[in-house]
């Protein structure tokens, strides 16, 4: 019996370190957190294509990126502008052209998903230099939209504990593949000239 | 009121549930502080030792300077409820005791228990959707707020409001700063008005004999009874309205009546008074309407106006009297003086500073008496022997005061006040010069041109006659608010064809074929005559929710107009006048609010000669004593005549003075309950006549004797909301509407009373600060009334002893402070000065080392709190509590604009409000007269916070800008927190009190985007919106600036009329919160505790009348 209750002891502690192990791997596993998980959508929008192939900027259907909380999803009359004339007739696009003429939105499914309690600006990460690739990643390579980054508070900390690292002159936020040059300012110039001061106070984000 | 909910603690009529709760030995004995311990609360208290709570209370009593209290029971020493308050919880807190409450939360849950259920097995987050438009309107941007200006039509005239719309739909109402009657304020009413829009009890569809119809079928219906009507020109067709102050509206029913002469209009509102317009015809032989202006009145006398909290304008004179009260940092003011002579205490006569409440017979008859002091000959000696022999003092210094300011004072008369009165007032303004100074004459604003309805009465007497054929009802629920005698719902059933256009199924709807929707004023387009004639333009804010119809497209209706809708009825009204720039100058209105030079211009009438005249006549007996109680009645200053039953909101709010919610309670005074063995919450039976209504009694500090005040409006029945209160207009008459005469008599049944009043206990601290303006110059750095009650502890004996409530006469504003005499005289000067090293004052919220407001630790307080880093702006805020009226314009919009649920009477009875900001009232000298203060009350934003540092899982943080920070989603909900803070203003969500947002769309959509919606188990508290400081933060460094001193108002600062509330940087020295902080009247709340709190107070100023300071018992009735 003592031997019983020595090994069971002595693997107990193992039991709990494994299980531990385990459920901190699951949290941030691709099933928990979804990264590069692709979600079905009602049409298979590439932003490889548009962006990738014909180069359309982020902006011309994310308006309102650039100043407020919210990026932006473009109206099915965005999609219409050239879908009405070009591949006006395939059946992929379908959806969208009916949407346009019975009125309908587009139920999109939602990719980047912060939970609810937490609120965040896209304008003022932008505007101060935050790229658009440093958290959707490379947009342009991606037939079907997936999360490149977990979007946990951990992810986001590591940013703002350190801003220099994330930024670039606000000019080349939308740009993809960007890389720094000779003439772009170093990063604690970038840090002083766009007056980045990020916080980590809780009301920032979770109000 | 809990008299129709089944809880087994509803009725508690004997002391027997304090011994039924176990507690040995003391409920029978110890009653000699208390006249009796009926329970208060629907819930067992154990009491161990009643006799060292009543001992302890009455020591901290004795300690406070001003014998200050908050509840009767606290005044009484009541063992209940000191044993209650030593509980930051009510007992069972965590259980849902109501039996019948829990079975139907559980019947309705069940549902959606079992589908949470499903939900909640996948771990990961559940999959959203984002769904775009398909055509985006021009300029919307979701989640940037879209702000539209609008106006409220309110009685007497609208206020003028800007409504801000997330994605096409309203959730909070601003002021509107360019608008006259707003300035940029709102008043309670405007503020729950949004949630007026998304009230699940609204009338959807048309109903005919009570099943669910079309427009159509009306329009069909209507048509058949209008070309039968129009063979006589329109006779037996009739129209019953409330107040029309719609210049469309006012249009449209002239064309009726002028297409039907025989048709006929009849006006009825219960809030309405004629006579104020008898008294103009009298005296100026024109309908007139006096308009107030305070900015330049030095002296305002008024007779039972509560102009302060009702009316059209009271938003605007809340604002011009309040900037008469600055008292600035070197105590120069010009400050005005307000005498108030009225029945009930009202939230004017608070901040009076010389208050008298008195029968009506007698304010009236004060009146009179200063008119005869001023010279006029207007007799009535008999009418003013007693009040000339009670107050004469107060009559002659009155006088003096209007004598010296000719055209700087003004006589302002309470709407519901006799004709004569009225008269009376404009007489005295005359002879004082004081009109086209502080009073304005101006045309009536709700007149249709060439029509003059008829009253209830007149419609009533045709119904029993039988010549009403056909009737529309617009509004108002005439069945419920009628004058009782008149029987007008009885007689309503026999008209043949009835249609009532309303937004509830109220009583009136119970009797009518025909119950048609109308619209909300955030849904329709219509217009609005604000109380100086200015014409606001209505737009809605989002399509109709329902069927409903505005009320000028059902007029178009009634006059056979087809396919016209609301927009081209109000463009046909305006558009015209407009001229050759009509488009532009109808966006502007749009834009602006208010259709520029619309204001009515003063009319000049002269006053006739003959009415001092008329008047001695009718002053020349005096009215005949009785015996019995006088009956006062007023508006609910929450539900108004009644029809914001269903506003959960407006239900929840405490009302001034009583805290009362829930339900209403006849006021009767202090000594007068004493005479009748009563107890808040005991029934008494009010008898007039052959009308009977039981109503528990609410024992309310300066409420005059043999008097009973009741509030309109409650015990309203509307399908699916559950009456609550006590209905009183049975007991109102087509000649007695405003006063009468009832006897009383203690029923000996028994309802608790829905207060907030009872749910914290003073225990002896100085909370509110106050003084007169000659103590305050005496003492520019620092007057005696700032620090009196500071050095308290220590067992000072004499203290203790001399501050009984004898020592401090019973004088109401006028008396000095009986502490300072005892300072002077005791040498509490000297103490002071040797303990109080330290400056209390003229001292910034950023306290630099070394310094600190304890003055027990002249050396700097110690702590063990941690330095927080301090970067960026400070935020801190100051709040004047010589300006707040306590109105609780700032309580709703705080609930609207951070979500805050409603909880219900069952939960507030248990402490469990969740306003996030709460109005104390505190009660100060006479029971019978005392002197009453407001002071808005929410987290203090300690920069030494006692409730951080105990967090377990560190919900509760602070920033770098000095905000306490609230993270919900990381609180498990111990409530340490809580329990550590020494303000109680942190509430916890025991419920999941916003289910009923979850279960019903509607409410929905009248959550703020922009603030998380709490479930169960979280704590919350104000946190100085930080919405909207975020937003204006990242605003600022999007366009690399800094945030402007006044760019972020929180929700409370920009309702507040009086400008109360300071908010802003407190390190910025050119703020306004810094200046205000640097004030020698600023104070912070318990900072002996060391907590060093970031909202500060200004203590109250008053300026009494020197000449009636040293006359003690002045202000008895």
């Amino acid at each position: 019996m003592n031997t019983i209750a020595r090994v069971g002891i002595f693997g107990a502690i193992f039991l709990v370190t494994g299980l531990f192990s385990a459920a901190w791997g699951w949290v941030r596993s691709p099933y928990m957190t979804e990264v590069r998980v692709v979600k079905p959508q009602p049409v298979p929008f590439s932003h490889a294509h548009h962006v990738g192939d014909i180069g359309i900027d982020c902006r011309y259907c994310h308006t309102s990126v650039e100043r407020e909380a919210f990026a932006g999803m473009p109206a099915t009359e965005v999609c219409m502008n050239c879908h009405s004339q070009l591949f006006s007739d395939s059946a992929m696009l379908a959806p969208v052209r009916e949407s346009y003429r019975d009125g309908k939105p587009l139920q999109w499914t939602r990719v980047h998903d912060a939970p609810d309690y937490v609120f965040f600006h896209h304008g003022i990460h932008v505007s101060k230099g935050v790229a658009c690739e440093r958290c959707h990643g490379r947009v342009d390579k991606m037939p079907l939209m997936w999360r490149e980054n977990t979007l946990h508070m951990s992810w986001c900390l590591e940013c703002h504990w350190n801003p220099g690292d994330n930024v670039r002159p606000p000019s080349d936020v939308f740009v993809m593949g960007w890389k720094p040059g000779p003439g772009t300012p170093s990063q604690s110039e970038l840090v002083a000239a766009g007056h980045i001061r990020s916080q980590t106070n809780c009301s920032v984000c979770h109000r | 009121m809990l008299d129709n909910t089944p809880s087994p603690f509803a009725d508690n009529v004997s002391p027997a549930p304090a011994a039924s709760s176990g507690c040995s030995g003391g409920s029978g004995a110890s009653m000699a502080a208390s006249a009796t311990t009926r329970s208060t609360t629907p819930f067992p208290i154990r009491i161990a030792d009643p006799d060292a709570l009543v001992t302890l209370n009455t020591q901290t009593r004795a300690r406070m300077p001003g014998t200050q209290w908050k509840s009767l029971e606290e005044y009484e020493s009541d063992p209940e409820f000191l044993a209650r308050v030593q509980k930051e919880f009510a007992p069972g807190a965590e259980w849902w005791i109501d039996q019948a409450s829990r079975r139907e939360f559980l019947k309705t849950m069940g549902a959606s228990l079992a589908l949470a259920g499903l939900t909640g097995c996948t771990i990961r987050q559940p999959v959203e959707k984002i769904i775009p438009y398909v055509q985006i309107p021009e300029n919307m941007i979701p989640g940037k707020a879209q702000f539209y200006a609008t106006a409220m039509p309110l009685p007497g005239g609208a206020i003028g409001l800007l409504a801000e719309s997330h994605e096409g739909r309203p959730t909070k109402i601003e002021g509107n700063p360019d608008h006259p009657t707003s300035l940029g304020a709102t008043c309670t009413f405007s503020q729950a008005s949004v949630l007026g829009l998304y009230d699940p009890h609204r009338l959807q569809v048309v109903h005919h004999h009570n099943r669910p119809a079309v427009w159509s079928e009306f329009t069909g219906a209507l048509e058949g009874r209008l070309t039968l009507a129009q063979k006589n020109q329109g006779a037996g067709f009739a129209l019953l309205t409330e107040e029309i102050i719609s210049p469309t509206l006012q249009r449209q029913l002239r064309a009726f009546l002028q297409a039907n002469p025989q048709a006929k209009w009849y006006q009825y509102a219960a809030w309405e008074s004629s006579n104020a317009t008898q008294a103009a015809r009298q005296v100026f032989g024109a309908p007139v309407t006096a308009r107030y202006h305070l900015p330049n009145a030095d002296i305002i006398f008024s007779v039972g106006a509560d102009f302060l909290a009702e009316g059209p304008s009271h938003v605007r004179l809340v604002r011009e009297f309040s900037a008469r009260r600055i008292v600035n940092a070197d105590a120069t003011a010009n400050m005005n003086r307000l005498y108030v002579a009225e029945t009930t205490p009202s939230q004017t006569g608070a901040k009076a500073d010389h208050w008298l409440r008195l029968k009506p017979d007698d304010v009236a008859a004060m009146l009179i008496a200063v008119a005869a002091e001023l010279g006029l000959d207007v007799g009535g000696e008999a009418r003013t022997a007693k009040v000339k022999e009670a107050h004469q003092n107060w009559i002659t210094a009155l006088a003096g005061d209007l004598k010296a300011a000719r055209g700087k004072s003004v006589v302002i008369v309470g709407a519901h006040m006799p004709s004569e009165i009225h008269a009376l007032a404009h007489l005295v303004n005359q002879e004082l010069g004081n009109i086209g100074q502080t009073v304005t004459l101006v045309d009536p604003i709700n007149v249709v041109p060439d029509q003059t309805p008829g009253t209830i009465s007149d419609l009533t007497q045709a119904m029993e006659a039988g010549q009403v054929q056909s009737l529309v009802i617009l509004g108002g629920d005439p069945a419920f608010t009628a004058p009782a005698n008149l029987k007008f719902g009885e007689k309503l059933k026999s008209v043949p064809f009835t249609a009532y256009y309303a937004l509830q199924v109220d009583s009136t709807a119970q009797l009518v074929q025909w119950r048609l929707p109308a619209t909300h004023y955030l849904e329709d387009w219509s217009d609005a005559r604000a109380e100086d004639g200015s014409v606001s333009i209505i737009q809605p804010l989002i399509r109709p929710l329902y069927d409903g119809r505005s009320v000028h497209e059902l007029l178009a209706i009634l006059s056979g107009q087809k396919d016209v809708t609301g927009f081209n009825l109000v463009q046909e009204t305006w558009l015209p006048g407009f001229g050759n720039d009509a488009k532009k100058l109808w966006e502007k209105a749009l834009h602006d609010g208010v259709i520029a030079n619309s204001a009515f211009q003063p009319a000049t009438p002269a006053v006739k000669g003959e009415a001092a005249a008329a008047l001695k006549q009718a002053f020349a007996e005096a009215p005949a004593e009785s015996k019995e109680f006088t009956v006062v009645f007023r508006t609910d200053p929450s539900l108004l005549d009644g029809r914001y039953a269903t506003n959960g909101w407006l239900q929840e709010l405490p009302q001034p003075l009583s805290k009362l919610t829930w339900g209403n309670a006849a006021w009767i005074g202090y000594s007068t309950a004493k005479d009748l063995g009563l107890k808040s919450g005991d029934h008494i039976n009010i008898q007039r006549g052959d009308v009977t209504v039981s109503i528990p009694v609410w024992i309310q500090f300066g409420q005059p004797s043999q008097v009973i005040t009741l509030q309109m409006g409650h015990g309203r029945t509307v399908e699916g909301f559950k009456t609550v209160g006590v209905d009183v207009y049975p007991l109102r008459s087509a000649a007695n509407e405003w006063v009468t005469t009832a006897q009383v008599k203690p029923t000996g049944k028994r309802t608790v009373l829905v207060t907030t009043q009872p749910h914290h206990n003073m225990e002896g601290r100085h909370l509110v600060r106050s003084g007169t303006l000659k103590e305050f110059q005496d003492k520019p750095n620092k007057p005696g009334f700032m620090t009196v009650g500071l050095h308290h502890g220590g067992g000072d004996e004499h203290e203790g002893g001399e501050h009984g409530a004898a020592e401090h006469g019973t004088e109401g504003h006028g008396a000095e402070q009986g502490g300072h005499a005892h300072d002077a005289a005791h040498g509490h000067e000297a103490v002071a000065s040797k303990r109080d090293v330290t400056p209390h004052h003229g001292h910034p919220a950023v306290i630099p080392e070394g310094e600190n407001q304890n003055p027990h630790y002249p050396e700097g307080g110690p702590t063990f709190y941690e330095d927080w880093p301090r970067v960026g702006n400070q935020w801190g805020m100051t709040i004047n509590l010589g300006a707040c009226t306590g109105c609780n314009a700032c309580v709703v919009a705080c609930q609207s604009e951070n979500n805050i649920p409603v909880v219900g009477p069952e939960q507030v009875i248990r402490g469990r409000e969740m306003h996030w900001l709460r109005i104390d009232s505190y009660f100060e000298g006479d029971p019978d007269t005392p002197d009453v203060y407001h002071q808005p009350v929410s987290c203090m934003h300690c920069e030494h916070a006692p409730c951080e540092p105990v967090c377990p899982v560190g919900a509760t943080t602070h920033s770098s800008e000095g905000i306490n920070e609230m993270t919900y989603n990381r609180c498990i909900g111990t409530r340490y927190c809580s329990n550590n803070c020494p303000y109680k203003v942190r509430r916890f969500n025991f419920l999941a009190l916003n289910d009923p947002v979850w279960q019903l769309p509607v409410l929905q959509m009248a959550q703020n985007p922009n603030v998380t919606v709490r479930s169960r188990g979280v704590m919350e508290k104000c946190n100085y919106c930080v919405q909207r400081i975020s937003a204006v933060r990242i605003q600022s460094k999007m366009e690399n600036r800094e945030i402007r001193d006044g760019e972020i108002r929180t929700a409370c600062q920009s309702a507040c009329s009086a400008g109360a509330i300071t908010f802003g940087n407190v390190d910025d020295p050119d703020s306004a919160v810094r200046k205000a902080k640097e004030h020698p009247l600023n104070y912070g709340l318990l900072t002996d505790l060391n907590t060093r709190p970031r909202t500060s107070y200004l203590a109250a100023v008053r300026n009494p009348n020197p000449a009636l300071v040293s006359t003690a018992a002045e202000d008895h009735a």
